[in-house]
């Protein structure tokens, strides 16, 4: 309890809740503004957050990012465009609520959705996190190795569509992460004799490249005009609301677990959880032939799902510094810069901070309401921005902000280099998202690795010799063997009938 | 509008920056006249990171100019003690260089030295290792410890920081000094002292030769103690502690911390930095937080800092040389 | 720009070999260790290697549909590849020329080059130019006291 006195100190102060009005603000605008990513935004924002204590910069993180994954629903309704990714998976629906002249009756649901979705994860976050952190406490290197070992493979199966194009990803993230001089192998590896790239390739400045840089380069491209926005005020925005919700209570359940659950696994976020979760809600729907036709049912599971996600990619994220999606990628290494390294200890160390985060986080679910509503009178305005001035001011953010955090124009360089690389990937179906996962735990599948062989003097059984790391490794190789078996039985099944 | 036009506005905002440069006086200011940015070469949380920032705050009341902390991370130090050692020697980019800059080019990592890459400030602290067991452990002194090691060599682990780090040294030289390989306590490299301990704590590691002020915490939880100080004389922190001297091994390292500029950084910026940061070392607000911790504090001026980085380095290479460490 | 799978294949394959022969090579062993520096690079590249040879068999058996390479339609408009030529030159002329030139005079020059580009009326790009390059250096560095190169402008530092 005394905890928790001390983080509604930290939290509830002008200082913290301002940062996070501000933080709202800019969140709520990158994820209404198409083209713009939650992930972008966060990207962009911990230049500025790298400044502030550890509790304001991990505020406005979460509060960033809970808005901007509301916000992408705003051009889904309106232009059937997602803001962000996030949204993706509904904006037909939404869409065609609009064209049926239901803008308001969509954009309400999905705001109301999106905070009861969020406020679930926080709550999920808040309890479980402690909880498993406490059965973390005992973890030595051979756990940590283990289930950054299950991170990595979560990470290829459930992020692309090709197999083999999502462990390329992840390889080159794994290479890019042994790049410079670590501490336990003691060697520069793949520097050149650059002394910059000595410490690695820094990770920030490498986010920004590969989730703004190359958003501004598919910009430069792009040969067809933005779309506009019909002028149309809109009528009240929770008239019915209620009828809604108690109709679809369940499904809100639903669509929260669901989001809970895909963010705790490595690698899978806000989008994903949207998409499994309208093909569940169509699948077990009364009425499933309305789903298309802007029916409301979907939205209730996808908006709470989407900002469900969001608290379970932290739980991982917090408790054993594995990423549960790329969002959280960015916030470890923020951790890490602020000495709040993740991991079960912090919890036991410094409970307050913890429970501080939880807070922001829940207060930052509480925030949505007032400015999503806010966001959404003024989406109008939002959506008539000039692209044209946006995106060279978005790149010259990317540019001081990569040079903030070292202060060297090195970090300009890294940061080119990787947003023209992310920008060809991503055309050429490659995913993003296992690279960094690659770049944040290949470090951990390295570093112990190789102490554990120390310790047990080489011998691979000490892998299995712990009770919980024999439980991860063999959950580990069955993740890997059982969907290769029965890809080859199918192919083998396959040859076998065309002959 | 036409692309004249543009390029019409394009010539004004030039001629703008222009006559804006033309009217500047030539004449510099005194320094400080802005930022000052000092750069520490490891992370935050750290010792370094701590003491770096308590000078921080203080030199900037002195000097009446923002003094900002940038760390610079990665590679064992080098890049960090590389950025001081590269920047521009106007003042304005000083930093705090570390034990690990003398180690670094003996391993062929770096061509910078302390004493010659640098112009050496002020020297602000010293703290000698330790050598560390876990608390339940069954030897007393240094001489069960190292029994245990010549009768299973390879068995015990020993840990406290990266791999070829200071406190590797550190371990390295006592096996040597009692004449004993090095390979007879294979080295668990891991981020930092912190995590060695808990590596000790969980029975992972059973050795760790970090400074004795980095244990202070863990043992004053009772869980860990320490056996001796790798010093050349008992330390005024910690009098009941025997050196390995008394114990009988001919074998003292320290790690130290000072604050350096880059080399050919002007006299009249020398003139004012010294004596200012002089000044830091005698403050109360600098000096509690190295007491709080546990820091040793010394000060050194620019002349006494160099000979000590000499004798320093040239101690150090022989001991890397006969470890076997040196590339 | 599209290629065919097959090209990234032959270009990951050689690129995962290089990458395997240099860190066996010049990469030291740690003293009494199996497992050194060269172990994890070694076993990346081999993953690469496999996934490399793998694409080269796909783009191999979908060269029908998908052709070697296939340019997208921004490279045949000179207008867009101009675009984005100018947003990677904007970038290094950042990197080189920011130090000696300074920020503000960096920014208020690819500021106004790319918006009048993207589009922007060009007084409209000057004046969103000036007023974005204001914001900027006042946020980072007053308020986060970054130390934004004055360069040029070092003499009226303000």
């Amino acid at each position: 309890m005394e905890h928790w006195l001390q983080a509604y100190e930290l939290v509830v102060n002008p200082y913290v809740l301002l940062v996070m009005v501000c933080s709202a603000a800019f969140g709520l605008f990158v994820g209404a503004v198409p083209g713009l990513t939650a992930t972008m935004a966060t990207a962009l924002l911990v230049p500025v957050t790298f400044f502030m204590d550890p509790i304001p910069a991990i505020a406005a993180i979460a509060t960033c990012t809970a808005m901007a994954i509301f916000a992408g629903d705003i051009p889904g309704a309106l232009l059937r465009i997602p803001g962000t990714p996030a949204s993706a998976a509904y904006v037909d629906e939404a869409y065609t609520l609009t064209r049926k002249g239901q803008a308001e009756r969509a954009l309400g649901t999905g705001l109301i959705c999106s905070m009861l979705g969020g406020l679930f994860g926080s709550i999920v976050l808040a309890t479980s996190a402690p909880a498993l952190a406490e059965f973390a406490l005992n973890f030595s290197t051979f756990e940590f190795f283990w289930l950054a070992c299950l991170g990595l493979t979560c990470a290829v199966i459930i992020s692309s569509e090709s197999r083999v194009k999502g462990l390329v990803s992840l390889f080159l993230g794994l290479f890019i992460s042994t790049i410079g001089m670590g501490v336990v192998t003691g060697f520069p590896r793949f520097t050149f004799g650059i002394t910059d790239l000595m410490g690695g390739v820094s990770f920030i400045p490498a986010m920004i490249g590969m989730f703004a840089i190359s958003e501004v380069l598919r910009f430069a491209v792009r040969t067809k005009p933005m779309p506009k926005v019909e002028q149309k005020p809109f009528g009240s925005l929770f008239a019915g609301i209620k009828g809604t919700l108690g109709r679809y209570k369940f499904n809100l359940l639903r669509g929260s677990i669901i989001g809970t659950v895909i963010g705790i696994l490595p690698g899978a976020g806000g989008d994903i959880a949207a998409w499994v979760s309208y093909a569940t809600s169509k699948r077990f729907s009364k009425e499933p032939e309305k789903f298309g036709t802007g029916h409301v049912e979907g939205l209730v599971d996808c908006s709470s799902a989407n900002n469900a996600a969001l608290g379970g990619t932290w739980i991982p994220a917090m408790v054993f510094g594995i990423p549960g999606d790329s969002i959280t990628a960015i916030v470890i290494g923020v951790l890490y810069m602020k000495d709040m390294n993740p991991g079960p200890t912090v919890f036991i160390e410094r409970p307050h901070m913890v429970n501080a985060v939880f807070l922001a986080f829940f207060l930052a679910n509480l925030m949505m309401l007032p400015l999503g509503f806010l966001a959404i009178r003024l989406s109008r305005q939002i959506l008539r921005i000039a692209h044209a001035a946006l995106m060279p001011t978005i790149l010259m953010f990317c540019i001081v902000g990569s040079f903030a955090i070292n202060n060297t124009t090195f970090d300009v360089i890294i940061m080119l280099v990787l947003g023209v690389f992310a920008y060809i990937m991503e055309e050429n179906g490659f995913p993003i998202a296992p690279v960094i996962l690659g770049i944040v735990l290949g470090v951990m599948v390295e570093d112990n690795f190789i102490t554990s062989m120390i310790k047990s003097e080489g011998s691979f059984l000490a892998f299995f010799e712990r009770p919980i790391a024999g439980v991860l490794g063999v959950a580990t190789f069955l993740v890997w063997t059982v969907p290769l078996a029965t890809t080859l039985r199918r192919r083998m099944k396959a040859s076998r009938s065309t002959t | 509008m036409s692309k004249n036009g543009f390029l019409t506005s394009l010539t004004i905002g030039a001629a703008a920056i222009g006559a804006l440069m033309a009217a500047a006086s030539p004449a510099a200011a005194a320094y400080p006249d802005r930022p000052i940015t000092l750069i520490i070469p490891w992370g935050a949380g750290g010792g370094t990171d701590a003491t770096g920032r308590a000078i921080a705050a203080v030199l900037q009341d002195d000097l009446k100019q923002p003094v900002n902390v940038v760390n610079r991370t990665g590679g064992q130090g080098v890049v960090g003690h590389a950025a001081i050692a590269q920047a521009k020697p106007d003042g304005y980019t000083i930093g705090v260089i570390t034990v690990e800059i003398n180690q670094l080019h003996w391993m062929g990592l770096t061509d910078l030295t302390g004493a010659d890459s640098y112009a050496p400030l002020a020297l602000y602290n010293i703290d000698p290792a330790g050598v560390q067991v876990r608390a339940d452990a069954q030897y007393k002194t240094v001489a069960d410890l190292l029994g245990q090691i010549k009768a299973n060599p390879g068995k015990l682990k020993g840990s406290g920081t990266g791999q070829g780090g200071i406190w590797h040294l550190a371990l390295a030289g006592m096996l040597n000094a009692a004449g004993l390989s090095t390979s007879a306590v294979p080295w668990v490299p891991t981020d930092g002292a912190a995590t060695s301990l808990k590596e000790l704590v969980a029975g992972g590691v059973d050795v760790v030769t970090c400074s004795r002020v980095e244990a202070e915490s863990m043992i004053s939880a009772g869980k860990v103690k320490a056996l001796a100080l790798m010093a050349p004389e008992r330390s005024k922190l910690y009098p009941d502690l025997p050196t390995l001297k008394e114990q009988g091994l001919d074998w003292s390292i320290e790690t130290w911390r000072g604050v350096a500029a880059p080399k050919g950084t002007p006299k009249e910026v020398l003139d004012v930095l010294v004596p200012a940061l002089k000044r830091v070392t005698e403050n109360k607000a600098f000096t509690d937080v190295l007491d709080k911790r546990g820091f040793g504090r010394v000060y050194k001026g620019p002349e006494d800092f160099t000979k000590f980085l000499r004798a320093n380095d040239a101690s150090l290479g022989a001991t890397m040389k006969a470890a076997g460490l040196v590339k | 720009m599209r290629f065919n799978d097959a090209v990234f294949g032959v270009i990951i394959v050689v690129f995962a070999t290089a990458m395997m022969i240099f860190a066996e090579t010049t990469f030291p062993g740690l003293p009494g260790q199996d497992y050194g520096p060269a172990f994890f690079p070694v076993g990346i590249g081999g993953g690469l290697f496999l996934c490399g040879v793998a694409l080269i068999f796909q783009g191999i058996a979908k060269r029908k549909e998908a052709p070697l390479a296939q340019l997208g339609d921004w490279v045949v408009s000179p207008r867009h590849l101009i675009n984005f030529v100018l947003v990677l030159g904007s970038l290094v002329f950042y990197v080189l020329a920011s130090d000696f030139l300074g920020f503000i005079p960096t920014s208020l020059l690819i500021l106004t080059v790319l918006m009048y580009r993207f589009g922007c009326r060009p007084l409209v790009a000057v004046g969103m130019a000036v007023a974005v390059t204001f914001v900027i250096h006042s946020a980072f560095y007053f308020a986060l006291r970054v130390p934004l190169p004055w360069g040029l402008l070092q003499p009226v530092a303000w």
